[in-house]
């Protein structure tokens, strides 16, 4: 049985759709990332799955339940962090780690086991009793993640966890990510920030207007582009004609500069090596450094993008 | 890793239990809230006052009125003022996703009301008894008259506030729309023996009538209608409240309302 299974999941507001026939399939244990621009259906999905939201056509199983028929019991085995930090600021960090408890039914002497083990996990032990109004961004968004763990999910659904963070916050959050997947919990996450999703994911689906276009690997993904692939080359001082030279080889598909550096695209890096290698000897150019670069994920979801924009 | 199911226990108790967290809940986060202390306190202490100074009302006519209005607007704001808040702060959905059935949530906040409505009906009732030297015929039906009031009136709050909006100037405005009219044909400020078979008739569909007249018993020892018919009239109104709020909340969960106007907006900002 997998973690989470869609089908055909279809969800209109009255004429829009928000939705459109989502298939896929959530292993255990996978950090599984929903990744699309603004607006594409990633929030209305997560919702679907959280039982917030109704779907208009389809069904979803969270940890074996159908979210329609058996909400209550689908709802005991997940953690949901919204993209809003919805904690009760005029509660204590701990009033609220401790409130959420109890809407779980947990006892007592759970909850302030938990809570404990929570605060020092999220390392809020020394905010434990400010009100949550006097919190920054990223503690509260630490709290919410708190909040969703209270009753040890098997599921965590995160909707953009990092949106708004700093770069401190943003790598702690990823990193407390990380160690729960690790420890077995299942990861649903939406972003549109291509960069986690590559850092985070074991999968992917690219969602683009209300429809999945892809579901792969973020690595498989970016095979898929060999027109991406490229080599950055940067000089002391570039040699006379080098624009000339990069434009005529007929190794090369575009260029572009960078700063300081030429991005050079080639459906074949070996062989541009090879004559750049030529091209140094004959100018005596001095090279600061070469690397031969993969094509992005960023560049698979601008491509996807792009096509799904061009069919419609 | 603990599993959900080790964690947590999975009874009706536990439902009765996680309804009295989100009353808690509500306690400590809105009863002092400005909202609920103009709409719910001052409001009815002032506008009684200004229909009764000067007109040298017995005191088992005075303290009863000013105590099922006190009920009236106290429980019926809080939830009022409660459930759009946590709309627009997200909050309200971490209680619809926690694994509770929607009456556990709907019966918390229904008794954060009632009891914010039963603590505040006590101070004019002390105030009798202190200062005016009332006393009281029968201390269990004030007891029944405060608790039952108190909930229907709470309950009353809460089906209002299933109207779909995060603002909650719109339920309060909505909810004085109906709370103001009903003052006046409730016994409050004109005594049901004058209001004639129209006023009757209108005094018979509001809730506060049968508070009051009850009140008016368990003080004086008279009423209208006579107790058994006042337990019977707000019992009536406390299920249909609760059975109408529980079918408009949950109408108003299906139908997105909220959820599609968020798209939409996020859709015009995208394009």
């Amino acid at each position: 049985m997998d973690a989470i299974e869609a089908e055909g999941l279809t969800k209109y507001f009255g004429e829009l759709l928000a939705v459109d026939h989502v298939n896929f399939r959530v292993k255990k244990g996978e950090i599984f990332g929903f990744l699309g621009p603004n607006g594409a259906g990633k929030t209305t999905t997560i919702r679907m799955l959280t039982t917030l939201t109704r779907p208009t056509e389809g069904t979803a199983r969270v940890a074996g339940y159908d979210v329609q028929n058996e909400p209550l019991r689908a709802k005991q085995h997940f953690g949901v962090v919204p993209e809003v930090s919805n904690v009760y600021d005029e509660l204590s960090v701990w009033n609220n780690l401790m409130f959420a408890g109890e809407i779980y039914g947990m006892s007592k002497t759970d909850r302030r086991l938990r809570s404990d083990e929570l605060l020092s996990l999220l390392a809020l032990g020394e905010h434990r009793d400010k009100k949550a109004r006097h919190l920054s961004k990223g503690l509260k968004r630490k709290l919410v993640l708190g909040m969703a763990l209270v009753n040890s999910p098997e599921i965590l659904f995160l909707d953009e966890p990092s949106s708004g963070l700093d770069v401190t916050s943003t790598r702690l959050m990823r990193d407390t990510i990380r160690q729960l997947a690790q420890r077995g919990m299942t990861v649903f996450l939406t972003t549109h920030n291509i960069e986690e999703a590559n850092l985070l994911c074991d999968r992917v689906a690219i969602i683009v207007k209300a429809r999945i276009v892809a579901i792969d690997s973020p690595e498989n993904l970016k095979m898929t582009l060999d027109a991406s692939r490229s080599v950055e080359i940067a000089f002391k001082k570039d040699p006379p004609g080098l624009q000339g030279w990069l434009k005529g080889s007929n190794r090369v598909n575009a260029v572009r500069k960078d700063g300081d550096k030429w991005k050079v695209f080639t459906s074949n890096p070996s062989e541009f090596l090879d004559s750049l290698v030529d091209y140094l000897g004959r100018e005596k150019a001095n090279l600061l450094s070469i690397n031969t670069l993969g094509p992005s994920l960023e560049d698979v979801f601008v491509s996807l993008v792009t096509n799904a924009g061009k069919g419609g | 890793m603990d599993t959900a199911s080790s964690a947590i226990r999975i009874r009706p108790v536990r439902y009765l239990a996680a309804a009295w967290a989100v009353a808690r809940k509500d306690m400590r986060i809105y009863y002092l809230r400005p909202g609920n202390l103009m709409f719910g306190v001052l409001f009815p202490v002032f506008l009684f006052f200004s229909f009764a100074v000067g007109r040298d009302l017995p005191v088992e006519i005075l303290i009863p009125g000013l105590t099922a209005m006190a009920m009236f607007f106290g429980s019926s704001s809080t939830g009022a003022m409660a459930i759009p808040t946590e709309r627009k702060t997200k909050t309200y959905e971490r209680l619809l996703v926690a694994p509770i059935p929607p009456i556990s949530i709907l019966l918390g906040q229904t008794l954060s009301g009632f009891i914010f409505g039963a603590l505040f009906a006590s101070v004019p009732i002390a105030l009798g008894m202190a200062w005016f030297g009332m006393s009281v015929a029968s201390s269990p039906v004030l007891v029944l008259a405060i608790a039952l009031s108190s909930f229907t009136f709470s309950a009353l709050g809460i089906m209002f506030a299933a109207l779909p909006t995060e603002n909650p100037g719109d339920i309060m405005m909505l909810l004085n729309f109906v709370r103001l009219p009903l003052l006046f044909v409730s016994g409050i400020f004109i005594s049901l023996d004058d209001v004639g078979d129209v006023g009757l008739v209108l005094a018979a569909i509001s809730p506060l009538t049968y508070s009051n007249d009850l009140l008016r018993w368990a003080v004086g020892g008279t009423s209208y209608f006579g107790p058994a018919i006042d337990v019977l009239g707000i019992v009536l109104f406390a299920i249909v409240f609760l059975a109408l709020a529980l079918l408009l909340h949950e109408r108003a969960r299906k139908s997105d309302r909220m959820a599609g106007k968020r798209k939409r907006a996020k859709e015009a900002a995208s394009a």
